[in-house]
């Protein structure tokens, strides 16, 4: 395949020099999209669901890898599964509905028939069909999407085969995976309730604002402004804020206040000290916590903690508890589909305060996440510029970047590529790099 | 007092929508209680809609005035840059049905449309669905206790503030 584009025109990763730039080419075009779509979503490894979205035997979830609509079922032996959700017969699109349960499942369109295994059962008038030897042949059930793994109910699938395992693939990443399950000892579970909205903007915009701590001080200061004003008030009908009750992000902190951690394949944590307090939904298990996992892990475990697992998963654990999932649409389109996320079995008065804190916060109907949207759209306008392509926006941290981890990282025993110690004003963006190397990785066919 | 008549509980709703319409929060907000619910559940993945506001995820959930009074400080604050060219608005309210009825308490319900036109990028947007209101007599006024929005088009493009809906 011929390439289209040249990387040193997109990304100019230069460590040697102190640079990293991104053109802004790579949030507008729509051919780069397109390559996009087919080898960074539909190339790799990708986020598709929990486990406990499917928990019983012949319960399913659809959803979509990149372009491509996928059924996730449990068959009846409990084994997880995953199909293109499309029909052998003329691709149509075979369960419309987000989740269920079902035994078989019927093609509406000529009837073709496929159990929870994706196996094809029945086909409409074969004997009658006067089919060839040639069709007979050929496999009818269900495709298998190429790869698919499951780590600590986590799912991801691939719908190429040419992949690291999964494990690889995650890495030393997966150990911040670990934080949140072992938080959950019975598992976690989405809250009931999916929120979707979109963004007139590239889904880069969304995939960089997670870990970019720069902009919660500019971007959200009328959210503040009622932090601040709901701590002097302390009236009941208001929920308490966990962002409110720390002080990593303000600019007044002292000392640490967090940092960054990069790792292979894309993934990025951008993380604050927040200490336990009244003030987190996880705090009535805090001394069980440090019990079982000593204090320093525990001290992590309610920690600001924005996790990437490029390229379309995201975990927010600050105001709240949030498992956002990518879906690019267009170059200037994305889809946001939003959960929280939430220790199984934790008491009514957590969950409920987990729930108003979330609402209040991460919905596009609360009062921070509109103010990140807007700047997106507007950012978006902006990359039309051509004169001088190269962005600004990847540089800050860089003289602060290490090799590996550090004593915070090790706390947890976690082995990052890279990673940043900061005070509050440092806000890294060098962690930015990781998703474009990795993004340069699943592109090398077409863009190199 | 008695009840409102049917004609008179539809005004109420018509000028609820109208102080929206035309920005004037502040007369909007005190037609509310002071311990209103204000409610816009959100949808399961199973095509219903969550019931349980403590143990399931809403669009908004407010117990208490206060919220509503932060969220337009917020709006009004110029720090907000999605507050910054308001949208504008244009809520329709029809099909005013008084479900319950008595001296001092009464349901109604009601189908709504709000047009917006987000100025800031030229596009236009209409969220609908159904409105349930509880009202209440409170020293000789019939004031909001309850409001449940139920939004039918749920995907959000961009944002949904209190005078989108």
């Amino acid at each position: 395949m011929s390439k289209q584009f040249a990387l040193s025109d997109l990304v100019d990763d230069r460590p040697d020099d102190g640079v990293f730039r991104i053109n802004r080419a790579m949030f507008r075009d729509p051919e780069l999209f397109d390559m996009e779509m087919k080898h960074v979503f539909e190339g790799g490894w990708l986020f598709i669901g929990l486990s406990t979205q499917a928990e019983h035997p012949h319960d399913f979830f659809t959803g979509f890898i990149g372009r491509v609509p996928i059924i996730v079922s449990r068959d009846g032996d409990g084994e997880l599964q995953c199909f293109v959700n499309a029909c052998p017969h003329k691709g149509v699109r075979l369960v419309q509905k987000k989740c269920g349960n079902a035994r078989r499942h019927v093609c509406p369109y000529h009837g073709w028939t496929f159990d929870s295994s994706g196996a094809n059962k029945n086909i409409k008038w074969k004997k009658g069909g006067c089919y060839s030897e040639a069709f007979d042949s050929e496999n009818h059930d269900l495709a298998e999407v190429a790869r698919f793994g499951e780590y600590r109910g986590f799912l991801f699938a691939s719908l190429n085969p040419d992949v690291p395992s999964l494990e690889e693939h995650l890495g030393e990443a997966s150990k911040l995976i670990d934080l949140l399950a072992d938080k959950a000892p019975n598992g976690l579970e989405l809250v009931p309730g999916r929120v979707t909205f979109t963004y007139a903007a590239n889904w880069k915009m969304q995939l960089e604002n997670c870990a970019d701590q720069y902009h919660f001080t500019s971007t959200h200061p009328s959210y503040i402004r009622i932090l601040e004003q709901r701590a002097k008030e302390e009236a009941d009908e208001v929920v308490k804020s966990s962002i409110g009750a720390s002080d990593f992000w303000t600019e007044n902190a002292s000392g640490v206040t967090g940092g960054t951690m990069s790792f292979d394949h894309g993934h990025v944590l951008n993380w604050g000290i927040m200490p336990p307090s009244s003030a987190i939904a996880d705090f009535e298990r805090a001394e069980e916590l440090a019990e079982e996992f000593g204090e320093a892990r525990r001290n992590w475990m309610f920690n600001m903690r924005n996790l990437t697992i490029f390229p379309n998963m995201q975990i927010a654990e600050n105001a709240s508890s949030q498992l956002r999932v990518i879906r690019p649409l267009a170059a200037g389109l994305t889809e946001m589909q939003t959960w929280c996320i939430a220790p199984r079995g934790e008491s009514d008065e957590a969950r409920r305060f987990r729930i108003r804190q979330y609402e209040d916060f991460f919905n596009p109907t609360g009062m921070a996440t509109p103010d990140d949207t807007v700047c997106y759209e507007e950012a978006q306008l902006g990359m039309a510029e051509q004169e001088r392509p190269w962005l600004q926006g990847h540089a800050r941290g860089m003289t602060a970047t290490v090799e590996g981890g550090n004593e915070y990282a090790d706390m947890i025993d976690v082995k990052p590529a890279r990673s940043v110690l900061a005070d509050a004003q440092l806000c890294d963006e060098s962690l930015f790099a990781s998703y474009y190397r990795a993004w340069a990785e699943r592109m090398k066919e077409v863009v190199a | 007092m008695s009840a409102l008549s049917p004609s008179e509980a539809a005004e109420f709703l018509y000028r609820e929508a109208l102080l929206l319409d035309r920005g004037e929060f502040d007369a909007w907000i005190e037609l509310f209680t002071r311990e209103c619910l204000f409610w816009m559940p959100a949808w399961r993945d199973d095509g219903t809609q969550t019931e349980d506001p403590d143990r399931e995820l809403s669009l908004i959930y407010y117990r208490g005035r206060k919220n509503l009074e932060d969220r337009l400080q917020r709006i009004r604050s110029g720090f907000s840059v999605a507050s910054e060219v308001l949208p504008r608005v244009s809520h329709l309210v029809s099909g005013v049905l008084v479900e319950e009825a008595s001296d001092d308490r009464m349901k109604l319900s009601s189908a709504f449309v709000v047009n917006t036109h987000d100025v800031r990028v030229n596009r236009s947007h209409a969220y609908f669905g159904r409105y349930e209101h509880e009202l209440v007599l409170q020293d000789g006024e019939w004031k909001i206790a309850g409001k449940v929005i139920r939004l039918l088009n749920d995907t959000v493009p961009t944002l949904l503030d209190v005078y989108s809906i």
